[in-house]
């Protein structure tokens, strides 16, 4: 059982640092000694650049906040650092030892690196003393480990949660979320040497006693001398725990700074990337899209919409309008699309027909087995035919009228899947607005979409509207927001503002969709 | 069984959990009470002894299918590879017991390397072990191609013991039932096991693989099988690779009346043991009813959608 020996787990004297801590070394919040460094890690997949170069530190007995955008590449730097991904390039250092590139969590240097993920790593149909056995099995005595792991996590749960009502019996799908999250905290930190706990977004689904009672712990940890790397959207909670914040910005840590006397707004700012500027023609459109707003019929409007997801959320569309949904990824627009394409409830009102480009194409867009004009034309199909009957002349005119139009390479012809990831987007687009739909639906559908592609796929977006075309479209992208008429930033399932025509920008919409309302600061700060 | 009476007051979640199995216990004594008032004689030992016995393969070879659903997978292999099983015992156990022997564990090594394929090749298990199906047959039918042959002695007189105090099938059920138990819901490889059918994500990233697992699920498996095969030899006297094919899907619906899913991640030994008996009952009490026998199954399928439907409803009010 000597899990329970741990040594930042112990009440004993936490200034008694764990042995790998040389004695007498001077252990200030910013003095410890690497655990482990990144040194110009980069990490591509397919044509995405996930990392490019990252230089990072983390050293012992501190705790290193780490803030950035949506795909900064918070999440591969994470997976890389806790040894389950290998990057392409660069190197990752443990203890100083360089670690080889196709190391993966079995390698004995990563046993002391763990992490707690934002989406849990817990097998739902297990008991909670036997999620802690598949994670921290080698630190467990062979027989009689259900006794020895339920000991432990009883004990590390008092302890990081006191009030957290839950049994190590227990199976993990009848937890309540916040529940889950707990216990996936707590089996990060079940081992036998710990020297850097990463935490994923630890507070995302925990009550604000919860996230304070984890956040002594972290300083118990790292008083005893355990290095913890902190991501959060939630500034200003990293910077009341965090010693050092380190801003990622497409791919690479473009800062570094003392937590202390830096404030929300200097991360805010240091965050802040560029303003992709569209091209004049599009900007005079969508300001002049933006006069015409308030006189426009109504399309489909939400009114007060609450539920799961959602609270309070009220937009509308006009005719001809292209109205964009930003903020950090899973704020509730997905929910709004979703109620937008399928309008049951009192709340939402929808006149005209819908289509819907979904995100995920391979799973949810393409049909893979058909050729390229028969995904393209399968919902303009019905609206096309007489009396039930496929009409393959004007069928065939449409489907070569939108290849022309997008330039599909490979023709109407080919198969989808023969298809480059961005022809087949165009396609999935393309099918969407070959259709008679009046309001079109896009969720996040341009991402790992090449630069040329989204530029003919943008400039269609707005032809379209100018021919009265309603547009809804979500991007985890800000940058793109620019090419909308208006934008409802959201935030923890609420419109947090509204921005109009030259209002629209990346870097307003970051500070809108980090900035705490009072409210949950207060929650989460103290 | 004993998993329902364990806690004098079990949680609701527990009680979410267990609903399936009590309904197919109602089932089953609703069952035992129809025969008992056509034919007062079934609750005897000897009565009892001949009811049951018939269901003894299946719910040996219901825990094999329960196994592999355990891990996400189904075995649409499992009827013709008990029949495989039973023409190997009925020939060459006879003729030469240890090649006969050797022939039975390399039916097991044949479903381990089944696993492994599976996992390596990412074939859908369904089509795989329905593909093996074929292959089980192929074998049986080149063995023995007509039913016939022998058991061997001491196979013959397991199948034959009466002991005096209780009915002799219970024992092998609940036997069965007990080691696969202690494997998959109380070792450490059933949670390895069980971990892959509900989240083979976590399960990676904690280092364990789950290629691993899934070949122990599948030799598990074999083992049942063959358990199951030597059963069913013993009370048949011969060997007949077609014996045992309604098992392909009677061994899922016990799976399912005794409250595993399709979905993996869940073991359910002791629901398995009465979903099995349950419904290899249902044939008993429709023959005793004097029910046409080319009417039976449709009445069986009958019952049976009757039993999942109270299992719903049941589960709908608990939730």
């Amino acid at each position: 059982m000597h899990v329970e020996n741990l040594p930042a787990a112990s009440s004993q004297d936490p200034s008694q640092g764990p042995s790998e801590t040389p004695p007498g070394a001077d252990r200030g919040p910013r003095a410890g000694r690497p655990v482990v460094v990144a040194k110009g890690v980069t990490k591509t997949y397919g044509r995405t650049r996930a990392l490019n170069g990252v230089d990072l530190e983390v050293r012992a007995g501190e705790v290193l906040g780490l803030v950035g955008h949506n795909g900064a590449g918070k999440s591969t730097l994470m997976r890389v650092l806790a040894g389950l991904e290998s990057c392409d390039d660069g190197a990752v250092l443990v203890h100083g030892k360089e670690v080889s590139g196709e190391a993966g969590p079995r390698a004995a240097d990563f046993r002391a690196v763990r992490m707690a993920y934002q989406e849990t790593s817990l097998c739902p149909d297990l008991t909670i003393a036997e999620n802690i056995w598949v994670s921290s099995r080698h630190c467990l005595p062979r027989m009689r480990w259900r006794r020895a792991a339920s000991d432990a996590v009883r004990g590390r749960l008092d302890e990081m949660f006191p009030g957290h009502g839950v049994t190590p019996r227990d199976r993990v799908e009848d937890l309540s979320l916040a529940q889950r999250q707990m216990v996936e905290i707590t089996r990060a930190s079940l081992v036998d040497r710990l020297d850097l706990l990463i935490l994923d977004e630890p507070t995302e689904s925990l009550g604000p006693d919860a996230a304070r009672s984890l956040y002594d712990y972290v300083r118990r940890l790292t008083a005893a001398g355990t290095a913890v790397l902190l991501i959060s959207h939630r500034i200003r909670e990293v910077l009341s725990v965090a010693d050092r914040v380190a801003v990622l910005r497409d791919g690479a840590v473009t800062a570094e700074r003392f937590a202390e006397g830096l404030g929300e707004q200097d991360v805010l700012t240091l965050m802040g990337a560029h303003v992709a500027v569209p091209s004049e023609r599009e900007r005079a459109a969508a300001a002049h899209a933006a006069e015409g707003a308030a006189e426009r019929p109504v399309v489909a409007e939400l009114r007060g919409a609450t539920g799961p997801g959602l609270r309070e959320v009220s937009l509308r569309v006009g005719a001809g309008e292209v109205v964009g949904l930003a903020g950090l990824a899973g704020q509730g627009q997905q929910e709004v699309l979703e109620r937008l394409w399928r309008p049951v409830r009192r709340d939402t009102k929808v006149l005209g027909t819908r289509a819907y480009v979904p995100g995920d194409r391979q799973r949810s867009g393409v049909l893979p087995l058909w050729s390229v004009a028969e995904n393209l034309i399968v919902t303009a199909m019905r609206g096309l035919a007489k009396q039930g009957i496929r009409r393959p002349a004007e069928e065939r005119a449409a489907v070569g009228d939108w290849v022309e139009r997008l330039a599909i390479r490979g023709g109407a012809d080919a198969g989808i899947t023969e298809l480059s990831g961005g022809n087949q987007q165009k396609v999935i687009v393309a099918r969407a607005f070959a259709s008679t739909a009046e309001l079109v639906l896009l969720d996040d559908p341009f991402r790992g979409v090449d630069v040329h592609t989204k530029t003919d796929l943008y400039g269609l977006i707005r032809q379209e509207a100018a021919q009265g075309r309603s547009v809804v479209w979500y991007s985890s992208e800000n940058a793109e927001m620019a090419h909308c008429d208006r934008v409802y930033v959201f935030r923890a399932g609420r419109v947090v503002a509204e921005l109009v025509g030259e209002e629209i920008s990346e870097e307003r919409i970051i500070a809108v969709s980090f900035a705490e309302s009072e409210s949950d600061g207060e929650q989460s700060n103290e | 069984m004993s998993e329902l009476l364990a806690s004098a007051l079990p949680s609701r979640a527990r009680m979410r959990r267990t609903a399936p199995a009590v309904v197919s216990a109602v089932a089953l004594a609703a069952m035992i009470a129809v025969c008992a008032s056509l034919q007062s004689d079934v609750l005897t030992v000897g009565g009892l002894t001949l009811v049951l016995s018939a269901t003894v393969p299946l719910v040996i070879a219901a825990q094999a299918q329960m196994v592999l659903m355990s891990v996400g997978d189904i075995d649409l292999g499992i009827g013709s590879f008990v029949g495989l099983v039973t023409v190997v015992s009925a020939t060459t156990l006879v003729t030469s017991p240890l090649l006969g022997v050797l022939m039975l564990l390399g039916l097991v090594a044949a479903y381990a390397v089944l696993g492994a394929l599976i996992h390596l090749r990412r074939v859908p298990s369904l089509i795989a072990t329905l593909g093996a199906s074929f292959v089980w047959l192929g074998l049986g039918l080149f063995i023995l191609p007509t039913p016939g042959g022998s058991t061997p002695e001491w196979l013959a007189s397991f199948g034959a013991w009466a002991p005096a105090g209780f009915p002799a099938p219970l024992l092998p059920i609940l036997v069965v039932a007990l080691v696969v138990y202690l494997l998959t819901s109380r070792s450490a490889l059933g949670v390895r096991m069980r971990g892959l059918g509900s989240n083979p994500v976590a399960l990676q990233r904690a280092g364990l693989r789950p290629l691993t697992s899934r070949v122990f699920a599948y030799t598990a498996a074999g083992a049942l099988g063959v358990v199951s095969g030597l059963v069913l030899a013993s009370q048949t006297g011969g060997g007949d690779v077609s014996s045992a094919s309604s098992y392909q899907l009677m061994t899922v619906a016990a799976v399912i009346l005794g409250g595993g899913s399709f979905v993996g991640g869940s073991a359910v030994p002791w629901g398995v043991a009465i979903g099995g008996v349950t419904l290899g009952l249902v044939s008993v009490v429709l023959s005793l009813l004097d029910v046409q026998s080319n009417m039976q199954s449709a009445v069986q399928g009958v019952i049976v959608l009757a039993v999942l439907a109270g299992r719903v409803v049941v589960g709908k009010v608990l939730r």
